[in-house]
This record gives structure tokens, sequence and C-alpha cells, in this order.
């Protein structure tokens, strides 16, 4: 057998591939990161809200260096304008707030040193990054191990690692190359775009519109941006309408309820994306090789958030990948069937049964109908006393 | 799908915001990309099903027909 050269190769420099890295890293394993940018984090295809939970459960600092406003509840507003006030200042004071003894409920990041910040955590835990480094292929090998095929500054190199890591978001090419189904259904992939704007007021809520009318398929939304800037964006799916995630983002600024308080909006940002609100991918391993991340889906179908995923499957996998080296185990698609195992237990079928409420609301033909269960599930969802598991 | 006709994809890259959700709906197999996050642009898709052009969110994705390619069976 040739000795390797990694442990594991992780390719994509996100949340989801750097919490990975740090967790191998921190467990002993000699872990190369890779992405094919010069700069972390961009372009930016997500809005950056995140839970305080998501970074209290990866052991991440809610650190000045990336979060740009602490928020502290949802305001959930149906098409008319009916609004559910969910300011957990308000509903549990003891906990939440801006005083002594008290916290944010989460935050608005700026994907650019966020994804920063947690490389740098991998880095610092031994985890070695190489930028303008794109993965060309993989081989798995007599042996156990795999060769991957990198290009690195322009020159091919192949390295010799037991566990490839595609953490190479929603457009993965990685799963491809082992010959996993990871295209995702159109009628599953939210169209999404939002712009950073100024001179819109904000008040530490997450504000999210519901209604056809404003975004069939998915929602709309408001967030503070922090330093008096807000992000207006929306995601829709696009068998339900005939226009585009455009159209319908200027529809809603200039048309809907909200639109006195927009209308001096001046654009800073535009920022687009696919957001998958789909099953999780059913397999998410091959021989030498697991996703995570976008990658695997690993995104709520109800909320269309993905940070909290990505870091908890990260932990999950980085964890999964030092127990199975430090045991001596190959790395064979049988073995790391237990990646996704514990991913399932801990995440997962959560997940799935997201996927099924957002499926029944949204295969609801008569829209109004359809419009009263996603208010009254998004309302639901970001309650406190929800019986939601939160994910 | 809405042609069977093989095409080219055309981007208006000035629209582009290389959010790459047309690589994520797409079905081709790995590789069918460009070095700016989207679908291809210098290879002909025998598949034509046109969700890339479909998903994308500010429209930005075009198409002409390949029938050449197709009339010769390449």
């Amino acid at each position: 057998m040739h000795s390797i050269d990694y442990d594991i190769v992780i390719i994509g420099c996100g949340p989801a591939g750097a919490i990975t890295a740090r967790e191998a890293a921190q467990n002993g394993l000699k872990v190369l990161l890779v992405d094919k940018r010069q700069e972390l984090g961009a372009p930016i295809q997500c809005s950056g809200a995140l839970s305080a939970n998501a970074l209290e459960d990866c052991g991440v600092d809610a650190s000045t260096e990336f979060v740009q406003e602490a928020v502290y509840g949802f305001s959930v507003y149906n098409e008319i304008g009916a609004e559910t006030n969910l300011d957990y200042r308000e509903l549990k004071p003891e906990k939440y707030g801006t005083g002594l003894g008290q916290k944010p409920l989460g935050y608005v990041v700026d994907r650019r040193r966020f994804d920063r910040y947690l490389v740098t955590l991998a880095e610092r835990a031994g985890a070695e990054v190489w930028l303008k480094t794109e993965g060309l292929g993989y081989k798995p090998l007599d042996d156990g191990t795999c060769e991957v095929y990198l290009r690195k500054f322009n020159k091919e190199i192949s390295i010799r690692t037991r566990v490839l890591v595609g953490a190479d978001g929603l457009q993965s090419q990685v799963g491809k190359w082992a010959g996993l189904q990871t295209h995702i259904k159109m009628t599953e992939l939210a169209s999404c775009l939002q712009f950073v704007v100024d001179k819109v007021d904000t008040n530490g809520l997450l504000e999210i519109i519901t209604g056809h009318e404003w975004a069939p398929g998915g929602y709309a939304w408001v967030f503070p941006k922090g330093h008096g800037y807000a992000e207006i964006g929306l995601g829709v799916i696009r068998t339900m309408t005939k226009e585009n995630a455009q159209w319908h983002l200027d529809h809603f600024i200039k048309n809907s309820f909200l639109k006195e308080r927009l209308q001096h909006a001046r654009i800073l940002e535009i920022q687009g994306g696919g957001v998958p609100l789909a099953a999780p991918l059913r397999t998410q391993y091959a021989t030498n090789l697991i996703l995570v991340g976008d990658a695997a889906r690993h995104v709520n179908p109800i909320t269309g958030g993905g940070l909290h995923t990505a870091l908890t499957g990260g932990m999950i996998a980085g964890n999964f990948l030092a127990g199975l080296i430090h045991a001596d185990q190959p790395a064979t698609a049988e073995n790391l069937k237990g990646y996704q195992e514990n991913w399932l237990d801990k995440l997962g079928n959560k997940m799935w049964q997201l996927y099924h409420t957002k499926k029944e609301i949204f295969e609801t033909k008569d829209i109004e109908q359809r419009n009263r269960m996603l208010y009254d599930t998004m309302a639901d969802y970001f309650n406190p006393l929800s019986s939601y598991k939160k994910v | 799908m809405k042609s069977n006709t093989p095409v080219l994809f055309q981007i208006g890259w000035n629209a582009c915001i290389n959010c790459g959700a047309c690589v994520a709906v797409c079905p081709q197999d790995a590789g069918f990309i460009s070095a700016f996050d989207t679908i291809a642009v210098n290879t002909q898709c025998d598949i034509a099903c046109m969700v890339c052009e479909d998903i994308c969110p500010v429209s930005t994705i075009t198409h002409t027909q390949n029938n050449e390619f197709y009339e010769e069976g390449l």
C-alpha cells in the first residue's frame, strides 16, 4: 500500500467543508481543504441568518469579525399584512435581549467574513488549506484508498487519500463523480434573489412574508443587515409562476403591503442563488466519498436555512471520519453508510418530517388554503412554544 | 421536455449573478459547467430540457438549436 498524503481531502471551503475540516483535524486527522476561488464566501448566495444555537452547537463564538447584526425574533406576515409578532425580547425576556444576562436569538452574518473565519478555525486546528484549487475527479484504488485529481494555479496534482468529502455546494460536481443523483428537481429548487439596501428600517427581527401573490412556492423576507442596512429578498418555485425571481422581487417591493417602507430602498448589492426545498439526498456516500452541506441538500425545507444544517452536518462528518480512520476501518461505501446513519439520527429524520410538511403545503391546489397553511406553519415554526424541533 | 433537438446555451454575462442555480437543476453528468459556475456554454446539450433557463433568477440563459450537430448524428 502506498503511503497516503492526507487522511481526508475536502472540496469546498464553505461552512460545511470548514467545520468538517476543523473537527477532523482536531481529532488528529491529516486534512486538506481546497477551494477553487481566491476569496471565500463570495459570490454571496445566502441571506446569512442563523440562530445563536447553530454557533453554540459547533463551538463557534459569535465574533464581531463576521456578525453584522444580532436578531431577537421573527415577524411572520400573511399575504395581506396580518402579522404574527414573535419578538423573543418580549416572549422570553429572562433569556433574550440586549441587557445584562440576556443574549441574541440569532445573527445575520457577512458570509465573506464568516466563511473566512471558519476556515481560519480549520487551519488553526491543523488542516491545510489551498485556495485557487479545483477538483477534477477521483478514483478509488484497489488498496482501499483513492486518488483525488486537483488543479492548483493551473498545475494538475494527484493526491492519495482515504476519504474525499464533497462540500462543493448546490452545484456539486463531486457527488456526480460518484454517480450519485445530486441534481435537484425544478419543483424543489427555489430561485432566489435579494438586494442589500440602504434606507429601509428594521427592528432586530427576521421578517417573513408569505403568500402566493408575493413569492409563489416560497416566501419573501426583510432582514436587518447591520449599520442601518437591510436585506430584501425572496424565493420562488418556477413551476408555480410564469415570472422569474427578479420580476417577483420588483413586484413585492413596489406593490406589497410593505411598499411604503420599502419605497426609498437604495440597492447596494445584488445576490441570488438556488435554495433546495428538497428532501435530503437518499444516498450521501459512495466508495471513498461522502457529501456534506448543500451538496447533500442539508437544507431546512421549510425555512430554506442551510447554515445551521451545514455546521451540524460538518460536525457529524468530521467526527465520524475521525472515528472510522482511527479504528483503521477502510472507507468502503458500506462503512461510510454509518455517516449517513449518524446524520439521519441527529438531524436528517427531523428534516424528512419538515420536508413532508412542506410538500403537503405546496401540493395544496387551492391558493387561499395554501397561503393559510404556509402562514400558520411559519408562525408556528418560529414560536418558542412550537412543537417543531428546530434544525 | 420542451425540445429534443440538441441546443447550445448562451449566458448573458452582464445579468448573470453567478448563483449556480442552473447547475443545480441540470441533469447532465459531471462537468457540464462553465468556468463561471454556470451550465456549459461551449458544449451542445442533447437533453435540452431547458430547466436551467427556467430556474435562472434573472432569466439570462438562452439557446440556439443545434440542428447541424443533430442531423450529423454527433
